[in-house]
């Protein structure tokens, strides 16, 4: 497995919490979308997403009830909570910031 | 939240739930490649290369959940640390109340685990054995076994061997001062059997007991120490002891010595009376005590079985040894057992003192606790408000509570560790295990365990006592501080009912004591220096020329005349010693019994002619010994007063003829003394005195009585017994005072434990009452200031205040009373000259505990009587 760093977690998290923004999905679904939105770039074993969406849903930042799936299976769906919503809004603009900086410094070299 | 406790309590449900959440995506993964193109099993194949490893996955979340949970308990310490540091005065109070109660505890248990539940420290200790030969219908509890009986029982088909021990003394010389060392006499198998090896050299081996073989040595771990300061090169050394040389060949690690302390060990080849062909051929010889290993997984009344078909056969065989008139019985009790016997009792009543104190920690504390409860709850219904659940409220309460209870802990250890050498010489008054005590790893978890128990208990009674999150006590005043009022007065009412119970306990075991030490052992044990001289037999053998009375008169004459010297006296023993009397049968002339009758057996004591005058025993009629009742001339005896009453009511004994040997010679009574007490606690018994110098008497105490200092006088006294024979040892100097103080010393320590006890109870109550009346005076003072403002005179308050807190004391002592009544029967053979249920000790506890118990509550009440109306009233 890919190692843990504390960019991969904290960027992987902010996948998760963006990815709901959208709305409830189940993990399955949250593989899928990152994975066509990143065009396929982003490749990391889409098991490794469990330990962070439990982590997140501990952290109060999403929350989890079973449901119906498309193909009508028991699925667990994930949405983002207030203090998510808000986390996410926070790391996104860190984010930003960050990828501006870095941008800048590529820029100018 | 949920997932949190969930993953401790409820890991099943949530193990299934993220194996479905991961079956589904696997499945879907599978599906998506299926459409692919990929054949089904291919397709789940790439899946699952896709997703990764399923059980590290799995490892992974779970992670996240485990360490969720260790944030969520380090939070709540922190959380509770940072209470506890803002209110440090209190917290201080709290650690110190539970660490003297759980230091109590843990200090009683390491006496518990050391004594009575740690194996013994022998190979195998639990398969050791003591065996003993009653004779219930004579009256004997123990006439020990014969060499004849030892190799009968060593036929019993389950024990695995039979070893015998009996203890002697010799004189050992060679050192620079002959020195009589307590032996061991033992089978040359007995370490082999109890499973001791030696710290230096070697044990027994057969060949040592061979007849014949040359004398060996093994030293006990304590003698080496004291006497040779633990040289390990004394092995191998040579000592002359019974006109043999004897030599060192092993010295013992410190193990207990049972069934008693020794200095040496030796075969019993080396031995001279146990090797003696009329010891070894006699099979009522009986002088050795037998010790048994059972064979493995066999059960003690197995054993007992196979002793019973053995006994039954010798009784067969032999009738004349075992007649039926005497009930002959062979019984076997477990090693481990028969050494805390004496024990058990003490120390079962202090571990149940200790767990009383610490019920009354508990209560003490929870009632702290909830006093300053009342006081966050504006900080609780904050919090409450803000969401904290129910459960997050307890459970943080509970973290405090247990954090200042293992802080507590740590005190009680501190406490316990310090009270080991106290502990260690307390027990040593009871069993030989005594040096086992220790601050060992049981002792740890025990402490640990008792700490949690504490904080978890006390932590939870404010969660029983009312609503935790009543939004509403952000309000002042409401229903929930009266349910928690109710709640502290049942806590008072809990510990003054124990503290009762506890007083109780230590009055009755006080006022025995106070009862003993009144006890006139019937001598005067002030001014008095014993010592111990034991004859080495080798030298003044009884045959073929006794030499024994004549140097019994030159030591006397020699000691008379040391400077210094006031009286002298020669026994075999005295009144207050360790060592009681050796009884003897009795027949008395005029009054012979059939051969078939069991005759009365008496104490038989030895005394020189101013042996009375010198412990101060009156002779009430008659004559005391004289010079010249000495060997050849006419045999006398003197007997005690109860024998005097017993054998002659209303008449004179004096000139009666009695015979130690059922008729074959006879002594005449010449004189009556007056009654002793072997034991404070024991009445006196019927007493024949014989004259020192008209017996073979091998073994003496003497009694000096002095004005000189005890050092000099020992110093002096061994000089001239000395002067007589060089090669004399002379020890055991102690002055009868200090005989006196050791004969009641585990008494007196055991109601010292006891008193402690009684007395920590008794303090935390009283500040516990005075903490419950004290704040609830705080809330009513406005009360106070409306009432004395109508016009009600500060008495009155102060009566109102003490009422209610006498209310619960005596609502307690009901209790208390009811209870103690029940309990202090466990106490009965721990009491002398009082009942269980001494009225005395009964009104005199209750007296203290309710004065005590006034006094606690006058403090406060005389400030609700000081209240300031006009005060009170404007703080409205």
């Amino acid at each position: 497995m890919a190692p843990k760093s504390d960019l991969l977690q904290g960027t992987l998290d902010l996948l998760i919490l963006r990815t709901l923004s959208a709305g409830p999905k189940h993990g399955w679904g949250i593989a899928l979308t990152i994975q066509q939105v990143s065009q396929e770039v982003l490749q990391v074993n889409q098991g490794s997403l469990y330990p962070a969406l439990h982590r997140l849903e501990q952290q109060g930042l999403i929350e989890a009830e079973w449901g119906n799936s498309e193909n009508n299976r028991q699925a667990k769906f994930y949405q983002l909570t207030r203090l998510g919503r808000k986390q996410l809004s926070e790391e996104t603009k860190n984010w930003e910031r960050l990828s501006e900086a870095v941008g800048r410094i590529l820029a100018n070299s | 939240m949920q997932t949190r406790l969930a993953s401790l309590f409820r890991r099943g449900r949530y193990e299934r739930e993220l194996d479905s959440e991961l079956r589904f995506h696997l499945d879907m993964l599978t599906e998506q490649n299926i459409r692919l193109g990929l054949a089904p099993d291919q397709a789940r194949r790439a899946a699952l290369l896709t997703f990764g490893e399923v059980d590290r996955v799995k490892d992974d979340v779970r992670d996240t959940w485990l360490s969720r949970m260790a944030e969520t308990v380090m939070q709540d310490a922190r959380y509770g640390l940072r209470s506890i540091a803002r209110s440090r005065g209190f917290a201080c109070v709290i650690v110190l109340t539970m660490g003297l109660g759980i230091g109590a505890n843990a200090a009683i248990f390491s006496v518990v685990n050391g004594v009575l539940l740690k194996p013994l420290p022998y190979a195998d200790g639990h398969e050791l054995v003591a065996l003993w030969q009653h004779e219930p219908l004579a009256g004997n509890a123990d006439i020990g076994f014969s060499y004849k009986e030892i190799l009968d029982y060593r036929t019993a088909r389950s024990l695995e061997s039979v070893v015998e021990f009996h203890n002697m003394w010799f004189i050992l010389l060679g050192r620079s001062e002959p020195q009589r060392v307590s032996t061991g006499v033992v089978s040359a198998n007995f370490f082999d059997v109890l499973g001791v090896t030696p710290m230096f050299g070697r044990t027994f081996v057969d060949a040592d007991d061979k007849p014949g073989a040359p004398a060996v040595l093994v030293l006990s771990h304590a003698y080496w120490k004291s006497s040779f300061a633990g040289d390990p090169t004394i092995v191998g050394k040579v000592f002359q002891m019974n006109d043999r040389p004897h030599q060192v060949i092993g010295i013992l690690p410190p193990v207990p010595q049972y069934p008693a302390d020794v200095d040496v060990y030796m075969p019993t080849s080396a031995c001279p009376f146990r090797s003696d062909p009329r010891t070894v051929e006699n099979r009522n010889a009986r002088m050795v005590s037998a010790f048994a290993r059972l064979k493995d997984g066999v059960s003690l009344s197995k054993a007992q079985a196979d002793l019973d078909l053995v006994a039954a056969r010798l009784e067969q065989e032999y009738p004349d040894f075992y007649p039926a008139t005497r009930g002959h019985r062979t019984v076997a009790t477990s090693l481990q057992e028969e050494m805390t016997v004496n024990f058990r009792a003490t120390l079962l009543v202090l571990l149940g003192t200790a767990g009383f104190v610490l019920l009354i920690v508990c209560a003490s504390v929870a009632n702290l606790m909830l006093a300053r409860l009342v006081r966050r709850e504006r900080e609780i219904a904050v919090r409450s408000a803000m969401g904290a659940t129910r459960g997050r409220l307890l459970r943080q309460l509970l973290t405090e509570s247990t954090l200042l209870a293992i802080l507590g802990g740590i005190v009680g250890l501190a406490i316990a560790g310090l009270s080991v050498d106290l502990l260690v010489a307390f027990a040593t008054q009871f069993t030989a295990r005594a040096a086992e005590i220790s601050i060992d790893r049981s002792v740890l978890l025990y402490t640990l365990a008792i700490s949690v128990a504490t904080g978890l208990v006390v932590g939870s009674v404010p969660g029983l006592s009312g609503k935790l999150t009543d939004v509403s006590s952000l309000r002042e005043g409401t229903r929930t501080t009266q349910s928690r009022h109710a709640m502290r007065s049942a806590l008072i009412v809990v510990q003054v009912a124990a503290s009762f119970m506890l007083l109780i306990g230590a009055g009755l075991t006080i006022r025995s004591l106070l009862k003993l030490q009144q006890v006139d052992p019937g001598i005067d044990t002030e001014n008095i220096l014993t010592m111990r001289i034991d004859l080495n037999f080798t030298k003044y053998p009884s045959a073929p020329f006794n030499t024994r009375p004549e140097l019994w008169e030159r030591i006397d004459e020699e000691i008379r005349n040391r400077p210094g010297v006031t009286r002298v006296g020669g026994a075999a023993t005295f009144p207050l010693n360790e060592r009681g009397p050796f009884s003897g049968s009795l027949t008395i002339s005029g009054r012979e019994l059939p051969q078939d009758v069991t005759r009365p057996t008496v104490d038989v004591r030895v005394a020189t002619p101013d042996y009375f005058a010198t412990v101060g025993q009156p002779v009430v009629s008659g004559r005391p010994f004289r010079r010249s009742d000495r060997m050849g001339q006419n045999r006398v005896v003197i007997i005690n007063q109860t024998m005097a009453r017993h054998y002659w009511p209303g008449a004179d004994p004096l000139g009666a003829r009695l015979s130690g040997d059922g008729g074959e010679t006879w002594q005449t009574v010449v004189g009556v003394v007056a009654d002793t007490r072997q034991q404070l606690n024991e009445n006196p018994k019927d007493e024949v005195y014989v004259p020192m110098f008209q017996t073979t008497q091998l073994s003496t105490m003497w009694l000096v009585r002095s004005n000189v200092e005890p050092e000099t006088m020992a110093r002096e006294i061994r000089a001239a017994v000395q002067a007589v024979d060089p090669e004399q040892p002379v020890d055991n100097f102690r002055t009868l005072a200090d005989v006196r103080s050791a004969s009641i010393a585990p008494r007196k320590l055991t109601a010292t434990l006891l008193g402690l006890f009684g007395l920590l109870a008794l303090v935390i109550t009283a500040t516990g009452i005075a903490g419950v009346i004290a704040f609830s005076v705080n809330q009513r003072t406005q009360e106070f200031g409306v009432m004395m403002a109508l016009g009600a005179p500060p008495f009155n308050v102060l009566a109102m205040v003490l009422r209610q807190g006498l209310q619960l004391v005596l609502i307690g002592l009901a209790i208390g009373l009811a209870g103690a009544l029940v309990l202090t029967r466990m106490l009965t053979t721990l009491l002398f000259g009082i009942e269980p249920t001494d009225g005395i000790t009964f009104v005199a506890m209750s007296m203290v505990l309710i004065s005590v118990a006034a006094l606690a509550c006058l403090v406060p009440a005389k400030r609700a009587a000081s209240v300031d109306p006009m005060i009170a009233l404007r703080a409205v």
